[in-house]
């Protein structure tokens, strides 16, 4: 193949640019109607039989601090979601929370347990837990 | 399977295109700066294909962070920002490899030393993806 004049390249290269962009959202696009198909809510009845963990404001502060190092990017900085769910008025005992921060969630979420301890997950279950409707 | 899988695969597939690209730029002006010389045209040889092989090092890289977020191509926090340098990065590498690949292994001093500066762009967009990719990865 002749090469093409340098001015005549940078045209074909932008489009070319540009055409692999579009195929990327493309394939994004996909991908974010078929996460939306799949439903994280799943309420546990445990929720109603389990005494309220003990909370704080200082801790809810200390989990929302953690929250946004380590989960607002999947979840959005307000916890309304993103490619993860809205954690807002989870139908989930504390310790259903606790247990998916620490083991995360098969093919969906990462576990935590080896960048948290035991007190980071405590912290972040009493923020999530801080985001029910009064 | 491995729900970490995917996180690995992004993490072992965005290193080739990031190496790659970074020794494209540095073989290439080494063989501008040495013009006339006999390692001048091997060096740019070794650049076109290393600039080469970058790019098409990007697919599996992208396609992997994609299926990683499930398809976001923004997020918020560290994510964000790891995406707003991997786009221009992605298409900057796409154009750069492109350009390079139907002018030819070399062109005009005044061209080239433009494309280097696209490569020298390039790099530091990669380099800011890969340092938020890592602060997502790594933990503090």
């Amino acid at each position: 193949m002749a090469p093409l004049t340098p001015m005549k390249a940078l045209g074909v290269a932008v489009s070319t640019a540009a055409v692999a962009l579009g195929f990327a959202f493309a394939v994004a696009a996909t991908l974010r109607q078929d996460a939306a198909r799949v439903s994280h809510r799943q309420p546990t009845p445990e929720r109603w039989f389990e005494p309220p963990t003990p909370t704080s404001p200082a801790l809810v502060a200390r989990g929302r601090a953690l929250f946004l190092d380590s989960c607002a990017h999947c979840h959005g900085a307000d916890a309304r979601g993103d490619e993860g769910p809205d954690l807002h008025d989870a139908q989930v005992s504390d310790r259903y929370i606790a247990n998916i921060i620490a083991h995360g969630i098969p093919h969906e979420m990462p576990a935590f347990a080896r960048k948290h301890d035991a007190a980071d997950i405590a912290a972040l279950t009493a923020y999530v837990r801080s985001l029910d409707s009064p | 399977m491995d729900p970490t899988w995917w996180a690995k695969t992004h993490g072992a597939t965005t290193h080739f295109p990031l190496a790659l690209v970074l020794c494209s730029g540095v073989l290439d002006a080494a063989g501008f700066a040495l013009a006339g010389r006999p390692a001048a045209r091997d060096l740019h040889a070794a650049g076109y294909w290393t600039m080469l092989l970058g790019a098409l090092g990007t697919v599996p890289a992208v396609l992997s962070g994609l299926w990683l977020t499930k398809g976001g191509v923004l997020g918020h926090g560290a994510l964000r920002l790891h995406h707003l340098f991997v786009w221009p990065a992605f298409a900057s590498i796409v154009a750069l490899a492109t350009w390079r690949r139907l002018v030819g292994r070399t062109a005009a001093r005044p061209r080239f030393a433009g494309y280097l500066i696209g490569v020298g762009l390039a790099a530091g967009l990669v380099l800011a993806a890969g340092y938020w990719g890592g602060e997502l990865a790594i933990a503090r």
